[in-house]
């Protein structure tokens, strides 16, 4: 890539990512959920006059005010923060595309903490009528936010022809996985925020009039989701969906990550189970059982986003721009005049290490390996080039810059090697002195 | 010397005219600083309260407290926005400075929420016996640790010249930007302001309010941080690379005119101010200093901005020279959502503000 690498030994900076925002989505999707369990259940106390079902709901409004404002807002910047520092090129041409999109996102997630700051502050100044506009709203500005982002997140599996021959917005938003993952979205966020809700702290003499309820919407909310994967998994493009596959038959070597993404859906069906408990028996219900299903439940949810970034490989926007940071249309340009050329950080890293042959192999390496693989931890260059000689790999890292599939099979999990032939001799050389570290 | 290792900019166009982003950028980012000065510098003001701990600091410190977190909260939202124009605009700048310096700039997050939950810990206390000032405090420096990080990668992004360097000197971007010498001065001037704006806000508060004690106490604050600015604002000046100190101390100059109106207004204020927070002074005294600090804190806002235009003119970056292709649809989603959330912004703030008990208030809830 065009950027600096962010070299993060043994643990490969993409972890960064996934760490970062599988706490995030699920907070974010959390508070979705939580904030339509709130508006329904307010308005079913208001209905019924019941006073004190009001009065605890204000504290779980103060909860979820502490959650969304510390950690949600918080690991909201963290993502961006992670994404600049390992995708700076994805991240620059996607903030380019569609920044109009995240600043409405921005005006949204302002309502949204506006909304419940005025609920939980400014409680005692409000009519019920007053408070009962304002959990809805939050639900509403919430749950926009969330139809805003699913357009950024699914352009980047399929963002179709109609986006890349106009680069408008709303070619790319609009897209043909738009609407299976909002439907679906939408019902993990009432799961999760049911769940959170179960896992309060609820006096002996609320607990069946709020766990009947909530504990009905997170079965729906789980079964509904199941059943939107399956058609968001159909929705995928033809190469997302044979990647997915690929990986189920255990093909390629993604199997490690992606075996712990199958557990987490198994995982979060179990969640239902504990519901179901909680709707028979809301007086015996525990509420580490409620958290240790909200725990499972995103495990679940991160397994989902998982296999959905496995779809997307080797891209980040499929079809348009490789997880390296090298677009499509670039790559036949350095296969012809060189990478380093072109490239000032590759570049500058080389010199940095007087220029030689390996010095320039590492360089490239960094610019277009390190967004998949480290040197000696996860996915780890030195183990996979173990068996090989200096020969046989300067032989294969040549063999990636073959474009037709039929000569380069890596090409549905690794992208081309965007570099000539000589650069590639260059790369295979720095590789095989992995051995000897 | 080799040409600087500036990446290329990004061929889609922007989606607005430079200028335009530029606008949203600049207000966005003063919102971000108000509220940041509220929170963080207020937050400061709060803790140091609690520890004198007399009578009349407990009533202040329950007074400011409630404020704090909902500042803080809205430091953090308002600060996407600034830092999505800076992206767009800045790109190649300022991705570059943060994969640099990527470990404490990605500790920023972690600051963030650790500062937070202190604060809160902090200001739950307030109205306990045992007030946990020390948490207030923490609380506040681990915030102003994310400031620093703010500063390390903003100071890095406009010095192409120290990148190379500092690449090969730390390779797992583990390092501060400290061998620049306007690291240190910047941050402990964007410290000191902190204080003062906060200090300003609780002698507006008290002014307003008839708190005779913040508005003398809020006076003070603001005129011990700003006179220490003698210190820092001058280092940060010297401090600058040549070419553009001599831009700054030219009053021919749009900056140099900014920077010295800015200073002039700060000066009057802080004069203004010394009279205004003795005891009995008139309420009505603390305004014209309030109202002239502020001036200057736009002013500044306005001159980091022109440094940083010059700072990147002389690597040979032209923000206002971008491609721009206007997209109409999504800007008039992003209108319409505008006007539908300043609405909703207006009618719940009025119903925050609206006396409690009226007619059909909820009271016997709450
Ligand atoms: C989009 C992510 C991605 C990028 C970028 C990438 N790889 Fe890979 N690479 C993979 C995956 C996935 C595998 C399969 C891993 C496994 O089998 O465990 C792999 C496997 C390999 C293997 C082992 C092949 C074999 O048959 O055993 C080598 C060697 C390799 N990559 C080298 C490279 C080099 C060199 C680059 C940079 C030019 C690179 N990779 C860039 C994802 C990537």
């Amino acid at each position: 890539m065009n950027h600096p690498v962010w070299d993060l030994p043994w643990m490969g900076s993409g972890w960064i990512i996934g760490l970062v925002s599988i706490i995030h989505v699920s907070i974010a999707h959390l508070v979705v959920g939580a904030g339509f369990w709130l508006a329904f259940m307010e308005t079913r106390a208001q209905r019924a006059r019941d006073g004190e079902l009001q009065g605890w709901l204000r504290g779980r409004a103060k909860s979820l005010l502490w959650l969304s404002s510390i950690f949600g807002a918080a690991t909201g910047v963290g993502i961006w923060v992670a994404i600049g520092l390992v995708s700076p090129t994805a991240t620059q041409h996607l903030i380019r595309a569609f920044v109009m999109g995240w600043a409405t996102e921005w005006l949204l997630f302002a309502g949204e903490m506006a909304t419940l700051i005025v609920l939980v502050r400014a409680y005692g100044r409000l009519s019920p009528g007053q408070r009962l506009a304002l959990v809805w709203l939050y639900a509403l500005c919430a749950w926009l936010s969330l139809v805003v982002i699913n357009g950024i997140v699914t352009f980047m599996l399929s963002p179709g022809k109609g986006w890349t021959a106009s680069h408008a917005m709303v070619d790319g938003f609009f897209n043909a996985t738009y609407l299976p993952s909002l439907w679906l979205r939408s019902c993990v966020a009432l799961a999760l925020g049911g769940l959170w809700a179960m896992a309060g702290r609820i006096p002996p003499g609320l607990k069946v009039r709020v766990l009947k309820p909530t504990a009905l919407s997170v079965v729906a909310g789980i079964l509904l989701a199941g059943l939107s994967g399956w058609f968001y998994f159909q929705s995928f493009p033809a190469a997302g969906k044979e990647l997915v596959l690929g990986n189920l038959r255990g093909a390629t070597g993604l199997a490690e990550g992606f075996r712990w993404a199958l557990l987490g859906l198994g995982a979060f069906l179990l969640p239902a189970l504990l519901a179901l408990w909680a709707f028979l028996r809301g007086d015996a219900f525990r509420r580490s059982a409620a958290v240790f299903g909200l725990l499972l439940a995103c495990w679940g949810f991160g397994g989902f986003e998982w296999i959905r970034e496995v779809a997307r490989k080797p891209y980040v926007i499929r079809e348009v721009m490789y997880s390296n940071g090298i677009r499509v249309e670039q790559v036949s340009g350095y296969q012809k005049d060189g990478f380093l050329p072109a490239n000032v950080w590759a570049r500058t890293f080389a010199a940095s290490k007087g220029d030689t042959d390996l010095a320039r192999g590492e360089a490239i390496l960094r610019s277009q390996c390190l967004a998949c693989h480290t040197r000696e931890g996860y996915r780890s260059l030195k183990a996979l080039t173990a068996p090989y000689s200096e020969s046989d790999l300067v032989a294969l890292v040549q063999s990636l810059r073959e474009l037709d599939p039929g000569m380069n099979p890596y090409l549905d999990r690794m992208p081309p090697f965007a570099g000539t032939e000589q650069e590639a001799e260059q790369v295979g050389k720095y590789l095989h002195t992995l051995k000897a570290k | 010397m080799s040409p600087l290792p500036i990446p290329a900019p990004d061929p889609l166009p922007l989606p607005l005219p430079p200028g335009v982003l530029k606008a949203l950028l600049l207000a966005t980012f003063t919102l971000h600083l108000m509220a940041v000065n509220l929170g963080v510098g207020g937050s400061l003001l709060a803790a140091a309260h609690a520890l004198r701990g007399k009578e009349e600091d407990r009533d202040l410190v329950r007074r400011l407290a409630p404020l704090l977190p909902a500042s803080v909260t809205f430091a953090i939202t308002l600060g996407v926005a600034p830092l999505l124009f800076v992206q767009l605009i800045y790109g190649p700048f300022f991705y570059t400075a943060s994969v640099l310096t990527a470990v404490p700039w990605l500790a920023l997050i972690f600051l963030l929420m650790a500062g937070y939950v202190l604060l809160y810990r902090f200001v739950d206390s307030v109205e306990t016996q045992a007030l946990r000032a020390f948490s207030g405090i923490f609380g506040t420096l681990l915030m102003l640790g994310a400031g620093l990080a703010l500063t390390n990668v903003t100071t890095l992004s406009l010095r192409p010249d120290l990148w190379a360097a500092h690449a090969a000197a730390s390779p797992h971007g583990l390092r501060l930007n400290t061998v620049d010498p306007t690291l240190w001065p910047r941050f402990l001037h964007m410290a000191a302001a902190m204080i003062a704006v906060a200090g300003l806000f609780l002698a507006g508060w008290g002014a307003w309010r008839h708190h005779a004690y913040a508005r003398r106490v809020g006076l003070r604050w603001f005129l011990a941080a700003t006179a220490s600015q003698a210190l820092w604002g001058t280092w940060l000046l010297v401090a600058q690379p040549k070419p553009l100190l001599d831009l700054l101390l030219n009053a021919n100059t749009a900056p140099g005119l900014t920077l010295w109106i800015a200073i002039a207004c700060g000066a009057l204020a802080l004069f203004m101010a010394i009279p205004a927070s003795q005891k009995g002074a008139p309420a009505k005294d603390a305004w014209a200093p309030v109202i002239l600090a502020l001036a200057s804190v736009l002013g500044m806002i306005l001159l980091r901005d022109q440094m940083r235009d010059a700072a990147l003119a002389g690597a040979g970056f032209q923000a206002a020279a971008l491609p721009h292709r206007t997209d109409w649809p999504s800007l008039g989603i992003f209108g319409l959502t505008f006007l539908g959330v300043a609405a909703l912004l207006v009618t719940i703030f009025r119903w925050a503000a609206q006396p409690p008990g009226s007619p059909d208030t909820g009271k016997e809830l709450s």
